[in-house]
């Protein structure tokens, strides 16, 4: 069955499609939705059904990893699944290690999709019954759970990191409630109605206010941006700084796998929880935000682990767990497949297929995201002038392409001097995001919970679940505490 | 010096690439002169509320691609999404009216004026073609009490506000056709509690997981939940039984008077010249006869509605007056 795969008009086309993934995965503002909706028209010309479901698969893996090189090497991420890793990702790169970091980073995307991937083919069903037993209780705490990560990317300014989430969720509120269905601060504008976009707030944030300042303070436009990388940084390096944290690789990426099987919850959410988690349990928590090994690790282990672990609910109901699986389900129903409760018993061939296809897929994310770091690098060595030009267009074509409207291109403009302010003031950007993104889940959630139980709050705490998740973060809360008093104890 | 020129050379370079492919994104402009004869004289374009990979996006780019061939120019879509639909309607309704610019016009058109989302109504397109209608329908977990719409019907009135339903957001399309089902079964609006979520799919999780008590959406968004026994459809709101589905009744057969549908049609910016129009028109009669067009909606579970431009006007007029009715009873009307 191998073999159908490895065939020339099988392989060139899928290559060309991971190519193709970790071009739009890499450009600021191109997401990997987006890079998953362009291929699949192209994926309909293929003869062989196989060729099509390669490159399909192929390009939403990818898309993942390719973001984090410009969040690595730019602070600037290419899909918001790689927002964590500006954190040490960049701090690396700003020691010169870039390269390095995303040697590392493109290591642990293999591992973390090869243990969701292998995940997916062994407990499926097991996984796909366990995401049922979520309902808006449980989400209503995972959010609160990830909100409370804006402390951890604080990096020990907790007061600004405090506002900077807290403006995170102010601005979220903007636009239609699903909620009620009302509009809020829309002024009766349609662009508002459905609020401040993710994608161009983020873009604005990073990129554009990465380019005021880098006009404003660098002493020379002819530098590079990026430094010469280490001599000693090289692939067997690499890999020997993984298997020093082998365990930070595992656990990041069943983490990852579990809350992108969640239908609630996507790869950037998997990628922030395995941050915090990491940096919560690490012995070396001051090292987190300064350019930690861990810190590389934990989010893109489990981003790309979330992309296999999205895939459980599709295939098990038939249901998708994120808008990348969204789209290739329509594809699949052009290919007759129809993912869902029967398709193992019917069609038990295509689903190992497309479990194979998955596989190799990790495979050939080496060699391809390896040309793509590589490239990226290069591209990077030119003069700071051209790259920052660079940055600004892309982020300028990217914003506009997401839904063809100019609105979002000011946003992106508004949010750079946004972005530019609260840096200048110390304020972390990383919170505003988290805010962004975790902020209407929390209102949602909470609201939604409250209809069902008709403003009864106590299924928020009895729910099995939701005790474990309340129980988890009063713990995280009080450690701190506990262990400051146990030190002074035992000093005094 | 040589090297300060280069750079200056490529940033030139990039930022004239940048401004190109912005240009690349919006319609090729041209003149145009207007009649049926030399219509199209440049390439068109089919605006999408939605985003890129969901159904209304497919159907745009299946229409794009069979327009092209029929008509030698080629049709892009483009995806404005926002605003609950209101972003892409607007811009539909505001492009020139030549028949280059086409809408992917879709449900929320008939009811998001009434509730004060858009100033839109139908009245500002020229209809083309209707080409797809999903009718409503109310699902159930097979292992719940209710094997028929009776059952369901006798809970609802002997417990009015337990039973929990859900498929879309509040005062979305599947929430207002079963709230217009139950004005006109004499329940209450509010006997049922609606709890908004994202869209059918998200829906459907929860009721499989029994947060939920019911979920009120299309046979093909739960058909593989229908087909693989976990889900029972007890109710579909069209005005003839589906022709897949020749055992499950339709309101009307369990004496309820309703009917709603999900539908999707393709429209022009009024002014349109009436000749353009009628082409359009006929070119997308003599698609949705294909062979194509039949494969296309037969793998996307998708329902075939066929109205040309004449019909698709009388229907959407019928489509206003009722929505109006609805959403003014259950109070989502505009304040």
């Amino acid at each position: 069955m191998i073999a159908d795969l490895l065939q020339f008009h099988v392989l060139v086309p899928w290559l060309l499609a991971m190519l193709f993934g970790i071009f739009v995965g890499a450009t600021p503002g191109l997401t990997a939705t987006m890079a998953v909706a362009l291929i699949v028209p192209v994926s309909f010309y293929m003869p062989d059904p196989n060729t099509g479901l390669a490159m399909i698969i192929g390009v939403s893996f990818t898309a993942i990893f390719a973001g984090d090189i410009p969040a690595t090497y730019l602070r600037i991420p290419g899909t918001p699944a790689s927002a964590a890793a500006t954190l040490d990702g960049h701090e690396l790169a700003k020691q010169g290690r870039g390269g390095f970091a995303l040697l590392i980073d493109l290591f642990c995307s293999c591992i973390g999709g090869l243990v969701g991937v292998g995940l997916l083919i062994m407990i499926a069903p097991q996984l796909a019954r366990f995401a049922l037993r979520f309902s808006n209780f449980e989400y209503f705490w995972l959010a609160i759970f990830g909100l409370s990560m804006s402390a951890v990317v604080s990096s020990g300014n907790t007061l600004r990191g405090l506002i900077s989430a807290g403006l995170g969720v102010l601005l979220a509120t903007v636009g239609l409630d699903v909620v009620s269905g009302a509009q809020r601060f829309t002024f009766g504008n349609a662009e508002l109605m459905s609020g401040f976009g993710f994608i161009p707030v983020m873009i604005g944030l990073f990129g554009v206010s990465e380019v005021i300042r880098s006009v404003l303070k660098s002493p020379s436009m002819k530098d590079s941006t990026t430094k010469t990388k280490r001599s000693n940084d090289s692939v067997g390096a690499a890999l020997k700084a993984i298997w020093r944290k082998k365990l930070t690789v595992v656990k990041s990426s069943i983490s990852g796998t579990v809350i992108g099987a969640l239908p609630g919850a996507g790869a950037d959410i998997a990628a922030w929880a395995a941050y915090g988690m990491e940096q919560r349990t690490s012995k070396d928590k001051e090292s987190f935000g300064k350019g930690a090994i861990a810190g590389v690790i934990a989010p893109t282990s489990a981003n790309n682990a979330a992309v296999g672990g999205a895939w459980i609910p599709a295939l098990v109901f038939g249901i998708p767990g994120d808008a990348v699986t969204a789209i290739v389900l329509g594809a699949f129903m052009m290919y007759e497949i129809k993912p869902g409760p029967l398709i193992f018993q019917q069609n038990p061939e295509q689903v190992h297929s497309i479990f194979l296809i998955a596989l190799v897929t990790q495979v050939l994310l080496l060699p391809c995201g390896y040309l793509g770091l590589k490239t990226f690098g290069w591209i990077l060595r030119l003069p700071r002038s051209v790259v920052m030009v660079a940055v600004l267009v892309f982020s300028v074509v990217g914003a506009y392409s997401l839904r063809n409207s100019l609105f979002d291109v000011y946003l992106v403009a508004g949010f750079g001097l946004v972005g530019f302010y609260l840096e200048s003031q110390k304020a972390p950007l990383a919170p505003l995001i988290l805010g962004l993104i975790l902020g209407p889940m929390v209102e949602e959630n909470l609201r939604t919970g409250l209809i069902k139980t008709e403003g009864d709050i106590t299924p928020f705490f009895t729910r099995p679940i939701c005790a474990v998740l309340v129980i988890l973060l009063v713990a995280a809360f009080l450690a701190p505490v506990v262990s400051g008093w146990m030190r002074k104890k035992n000093r005094a | 010096m040589k090297i300060e020129k280069l750079n200056t050379k490529i940033s030139a370079t990039i930022s004239i690439a940048g401004i190109a492919l912005l240009g690349a994104c919006q319609p090729a402009s041209g003149p145009s002169t207007g009649t049926a004869a030399d219509f199209p004289s440049k390439s068109g374009s089919i605006i999408c509320p939605w985003a890129p990979g969901g159904g209304t996006d497919r159907m745009a780019r299946f229409m794009a691609d069979q327009l092209q061939k029929e008509l030698g120019k080629p049709f892009v879509v483009v995806n404005q999404t926002g605003g609950s639909g209101a972003v892409g309607h607007s811009a539909g309704a505001l492009a020139k009216p030549d028949g280059h610019t086409l809408t992917m016009a879709t449900f929320e058109l008939s009811t998001m004026h009434w509730m004060g989302i858009s100033d839109l109504t139908w009245k500002d397109y020229a209809p083309v073609a209707e080409l797809n209608a999903d009718a409503a329908a109310i699902m159930v977990r097979s292992d719940s009490p209710w094997n028929s719409l009776k059952d369901l019907i006798g809970y609802i009135e002997a417990n009015p506000g337990k039973l929990t339903m859900s498929g879309t957001a509040t005062g979305g399309a599947w929430d207002l056709a079963r709230a217009g089902f139950q004005l006109e079964a004499g329940i209450p609006v509010d006997a049922v509690r609606w709890i908004p979520s994202k869209g059918s799919a998200p829906s459907i999780v929860e009721l499989l997981g029994g947060h939920i008590d019911a979920v009120c959406c299309s046979i093909p968004e739960a058909i593989s939940q229908i087909e693989a026994g976990q889900l029972r459809a007890l109710v579909v709101m069209s005005p003839e039984k589906l022709s897949g589905h020749p055992d499950l009744p339709t309101a009307i057969d369990e004496g309820v008077d309703w009917s709603a549908v999900g539908w999707r049609g393709i429209v022009a910016p009024k002014g349109t010249p009436p000749d353009i129009v009628k082409k359009i028109s006929d070119v997308c009669s003599k698609i949705v006869a294909s062979a194509e067009f039949e494969e296309f909606m037969r793998k996307n579970g998708f329902a075939t509605e066929w109205k040309s431009n004449e019909a698709f006007a009388v229907f959407l007029e019928e489509q206003d007056a009722q929505w109006k009715d609805v959403i003014e009873a259950t109070g989502y009307a505009r304040q």
